[in-house]
């Protein structure tokens, strides 16, 4: 077998290998547990809910065209039934109206089951405090990432989804059905804010808006 | 003109029956006797000299808690607000009706305009005020579960006024009960004579319906025999709210009404609230307001276009399209910040100045984009599929686009040359040279054919503002215009005062009433603003033309199948919170 290696933008410094033994051993092997297998088959390939409630979901499929390429992270398959979805992303406004169809739907998807929240309307009301709109979808389901912003930028909504991600690839499951508590330990949600904290510290110089 | 159709309408209707108002647009207002005004809209649509042929909108004022007293009038409880066009005249014409009691009640128009219909129930929705004779008087934009009435006075606004949300089982029970669709109740059949009916339903989660809109079809094989269209799933409050933000602070939630067209709904409002408090905009403002929306207007299409193409099966047209948004988009960022929702005009100018280097990026684009525009026309408009998916296709005619209240590029489809920008010049649109691109069959090419061109013209006009950006002011330096240019403010305690009272409360606008309509991306925009002297206004009435765009689905649909309504619905561009603000 006959392979090599090149680090990406350095086509020049490939490294070859040499066909030997040990070489064909170390490309065709993988050692791991069947729970970190299923882990990063999950992690690579969350596939999102075709859904949308207002103007988050342009953003959110502005991210899936070639600009920002959602398939880099196999999230782009778009799924228009819940039942073969992971990932519900909840793009825009939660309104009462709409409330019980979301919950509906969010129940019809099979676990394993996500849910991102992304934009101000979704996490909090954000600037609608008014009488058609559910203060935040964590009223009536669980959300495991929030994506700031009205609208987020695409840019931010990939990064909430690449959070997800990470998380969904340390999270511990039983391998089959299991009667009961389901057992599944997810890994502490962390703030961004904390861990960014510093680094947003650091951030003193910053462009005026009167230039481009 | 307008004293001539006092004087008309007084020698038929009586003396002292039609009483003139004074508003602070030049739009001519009469005051009318509650049991006059169906017989006079029916004059005004069919038999006066050049008729008022459309209703562009009704709405209604609650006036209780109205302090001064507007114009002199008696004081009622509430205020139905018809508004007719006349394409002859070129003409608004609003009238008013006041009515007493509690849950007041009034005759129907839907006779005279089918239009009236989802109007009508919109009010009543709202206001709790009823119409005798209405073919299907329900909630049209609360769920029906709903208790009160939100724009009434005594209604709260705020969610957090109204205890926490709760989502039990069986509410979610209850509510999915007051969903199920029950054809009786629209006076659909279950069977044909040698069939039975199939119903449909389609949303208000579906891939094709572009947002939270539900369509009950009623189907005789994929045969679409009658639609219904079930909206208000996307209801945010933005009239209610429009009441509680002041003047200045609403602005962003302009914004999110036609998500699309950005700042096209900010320029809607604040010619009105410009109108009202008497606030001139400099050219060099004018200019770069015209910038803009210009090209959100291309950036709107190009999203209307990509989806249109994507609901008729072409998959790779959208990808393209949106590249093009995002090169619209990095200009818009580069001026705004912002991208869909760039909250960046202000009442008597814009936010900023242009940034050094925008011509730079504006002429990029410019230059680039009619190539694009031209390999489009290859990949869509001449594609053979594309084209018999839409050729012959949704067609209305243009007296039924006129009575159904359809405006914008589905109007100049069915080959009237009506562009407000040319035929009621606002906000310095005069001074541009352009084309208004029209087509003759009404079906959903011609529509496409329109915003194709449109988006030419577009360009056009933004390569004008480019060449002749003129210099000066980028803010009004009336005292209303906000937040107050800074320079006036450190010469003594007055202007001091005023400028903290200006950035604090925001501008207090004189009392009366506005509109100015303007030619947004999908049709007819405008908001029709009550102000009774305060940091608010009194009344927000938001006007958005997918609404009857909406509402014509059934008549343009039947006969055709199911596939065809998707072709419909993405031909006639539109956006849930455009319908249901």
């Amino acid at each position: 077998m006959k392979w090599w290696l090149t680090k990406a933008g350095d086509p020049a410094g490939k490294v070859a290998g040499n066909t030997s033994m040990e070489d064909v051993v170390q490309q065709s092997l993988v050692f791991t547990s069947v729970e970190r297998l299923l882990g990063w088959g999950r992690q690579n390939s969350m596939w999102p809910f075709h859904f949308g409630l207002s103007c988050c979901f342009v953003e959110m499929a502005t991210a899936m065209t070639p600009k920002y390429d959602l398939a880099r992270f196999g999230a782009e398959v778009i799924r228009g039934t819940p039942r073969e979805a992971d990932v519900m992303i909840i793009a825009g406004t939660v309104f009462i109206k709409m409330a019980p169809v979301i919950k509906r739907l969010y129940e019809q998807m099979m676990e394993p089951r996500w849910v991102i929240s992304m934009g101000s309307c979704a996490n909090s009301g954000g600037m609608y405090d008014i009488y058609s709109v559910v203060q935040g979808v964590d009223k009536f389901l669980p959300v495991d990432v929030y994506v700031p912003g009205c609208p987020p930028r695409p840019d931010a909504f990939m990064q909430g989804l690449l959070l997800l991600r990470d998380s969904v690839g340390k999270e511990q499951r039983p391998l089959s059905w299991v009667i009961g508590d389901q057992g599944v330990i997810r890994p502490e949600k962390t703030s961004q804010r904390e861990r960014l904290h510093d680094q947003r510290q650091q951030m003193t110089q910053f462009k005026t808006p009167d230039e481009i | 003109m307008p004293e001539s159709i006092v004087a008309e309408l007084s020698s038929r209707f009586g003396e002292d029956t039609i009483k003139p108002l004074t508003t602070r647009d030049e739009t001519p207002t009469l005051r009318t006797p509650q049991e006059k005004i169906v017989a006079i809209l029916q004059y005004l649509k069919s038999e006066i000299k050049m008729p008022f042929r459309m209703l562009y909108d009704l709405t209604a004022i609650d006036e209780r808690a109205y302090k001064k007293e507007q114009n002199g009038h008696k004081p009622c409880d509430f205020t139905l607000v018809y508004t007719l066009f006349s394409f002859d005249r070129n003409l608004f014409l609003r009238l008013k009706v006041g009515l007493h009691g509690e849950f007041p009640s009034q005759d129907t128009i839907t006779h005279l305009w089918p239009a009236a219909n989802w109007y009508e129930r919109e009010v009543y929705d709202m206001f709790g005020i009823r119409f005798n004779g209405h073919p299907h008087l329900q909630r049209i934009l609360m769920p029906r579960t709903w208790q009160g009435y939100p724009l009434r006075k005594e209604h709260p606004a705020r969610a957090t006024e109204m205890g926490p949300f709760k989502l039990f089982d069986e509410k979610v029970d209850k509510e999915q009960h007051a969903l199920q669709f029950s054809p009786e109740e629209w006076g659909l059949k279950r069977h044909s004579d040698d069939a039975d009916f199939m119903f449909l339903n389609i949303g208000p989660q579906h891939p094709g319906t572009h947002g939270v809109l539900r369509i009950i079809l009623q189907l005789d094989g994929e045969n679409i025999i009658d639609a219904v269209p079930d909206i208000g799933f996307h209801h945010r409050g933005a009239e209610k709210m429009g009441e509680r933000q002041s003047w200045h602070t609403y602005i962003p939630y302009t914004d999110r009404i036609d998500y699309l067209g950005g700042v096209n709904n900010n320029l809607a409002y604040l010619l009105a609230v410009e109108k009202l408090g008497g606030i001139d905009v400099p050219l060099r403002a004018q200019v770069i307001r015209i910038m803009l929306c210009e090209l959100f207007r291309i950036a709107s299409h190009l999203v209307w276009y990509g989806t249109f193409a994507q609901d008729l099966g072409q998959l790779s047209p959208v990808f393209y399209m949106f590249t093009d948004r995002e090169r619209v988009f990095e200009i818009i960022e580069a001026i705004c910040g912002g991208r869909m929702h760039p909250n960046w005009f202000r009442i008597g100018g814009v936010a900023q100045d242009l940034p050094k280097g925008w011509d730079t990026l504006v002429r990029n684009f410019v230059d680039y984009f009619p190539r694009k525009l031209r390999e489009y026309d290859k990949m869509v408009m001449k594609n053979y599929l594309f084209k018999v998916r839409t050729k012959g296709i949704g067609i209305y005619t243009l007296e039924e686009a006129i009575e159904w209240g359809v405006t914008g590029p589905g109007l100049r489809a069915c080959g009237l040359e009506w562009d407000l920008r040319k035929k009621r010049p606002y906000g310095g649109y005069e001074n541009f040279a352009f084309e208004v691109p029209v087509a003759h069959n009404g079906d959903c090419y011609d529509r496409a054919v329109v915003r194709v061109e449109e988006m030419r013209q577009s360009l056009r006009i933004v390569q004008q503002c480019l060449e002749y950006m003129p210099a000066g002011d980028f803010k009004s330096h009336h005292p209303l215009a906000t937040p107050p240019v800074k320079q006036h403010t450190m010469h003594d305690i007055e202007t001091l005062i005023h400028h903290f009272l200006n950035v604090s409360w925001g501008p207090v606008i004189p009392p009366g009433e506005a509109m100015v309509c303007t030619e947004a991306t999908k049709g007819w925009n405008s908001y029709y603003l009550v102000s009774d002297g305060n940091t608010g206004a009194y009344r927000t009435r938001i006007r958005t033309p997918s609404f009857p765009h909406m509402q014509m689905i059934p008549l343009i649909s039947k006969g055709y199948t199911v596939a065809d309504l998707l072709s419909i619905l993405g031909g006639m561009d539109y956006v849930l919170a455009d319908i249901d603000r």
